[in-house]
């Protein structure tokens, strides 16, 4: 898998990444207290401060990486890079994350691997799901 | 409290993009953008509990983006911020860009210029 650079319709300056407002005004407005709101510039410079904490603390996980003679950031590199940042309250919930992240993998895993199990050949299997399709298609155009 | 299921979370993509325009950073491992989203929840929720104190003790009803420089300021923690909340205006007496929230009071130092030599 390489970084091929592909055009994304600006002149390529990753400088320009940001978030996405929606998202960050959705996650503001369930943070505040009834009696207060946000401006949106306020908004605007909140997006500004998320963007350079992923630089900051990417930066840190890097350099953490690095000293653990790895090439690729790992999960556990970011956790040791927000207590050295003076994060360390975030430490818990990151580590929740993690683990729900790891259970949510190994379910995809035994998916593919009962699809393996379920005693079907490939083509017995495409057979079922053309069959589905057709059954759907049929109840579709009775349906018109 | 009870625990907030991971749904309203940033763009994983999105991070991964951001975080490899640092030409230092190489390989992410998957879960890693994960994390970073969770990391970045938190400390939104940090900065603006923080920034709420400041509104409130100012009697302002909206979020201002002085009143993010003030936290920023207060918060050794959030110092990689100062940068960024530079640019923000300190109010002016009798100004108007403060959507009037601003009691005229006490009028900042200008004189406190850090320039930060990091690295």
């Amino acid at each position: 898998m390489s970084d091929d650079e592909r055009p994304l319709g600006s002149s390529g300056a990753d400088d320009e990444l940001s978030l996405p407002k929606a998202t960050v005004q959705k996650l503001i407005h369930d943070m505040l207290p009834d009696d207060i709101s946000c401006a949106k510039d306020t908004r605007d410079l909140l997006i500004e401060c998320c963007v350079e904490f992923i630089h900051l603390l990417s930066s840190e996980a890097n350099d953490v990486c690095e000293k653990d003679s790895k090439k690729t950031i790992a999960p556990e590199h970011v956790v040791k890079a927000l207590t050295d940042l003076g994060f360390e309250k975030f430490v818990d919930e990151v580590k929740d994350v993690l683990k729900d992240h790891k259970q949510q993998q190994k379910e995809r895993e035994k998916k593919t691997s009962r699809m393996e199990q379920s005693g079907m050949t490939e083509e017995e299997l495409q057979r079922q799901q053309e069959l589905l399709f057709a059954a759907s298609k049929a109840r579709f155009d009775a349906a018109n | 409290m009870g625990k907030r299921s991971a749904t309203c979370k940033f763009p994983v993509a999105r991070i991964k993009k951001i975080m490899q325009a640092d030409e230092d950073v190489g390989k992410v491992a998957q879960a890693t953008p994960v994390l970073i989203s969770k990391a970045l929840e938190l400390f939104m929720a940090s900065i603006v509990e923080e920034t709420v104190k400041e509104t409130r003790k100012r009697g302002a009803r909206k979020m201002s983006p002085y009143h993010v420089k003030r936290t920023v300021h207060e918060n050794d923690t959030f110092d990689f911020l100062k940068d960024i909340v530079a640019k923000v205006a300190d109010p002016v007496e009798g100004g108007s860009e403060a959507a009037g929230d601003n009691r005229g009071g006490k009028r900042r130092k200008t004189g406190k210029k850090e320039s930060d030599d990091s690295e």
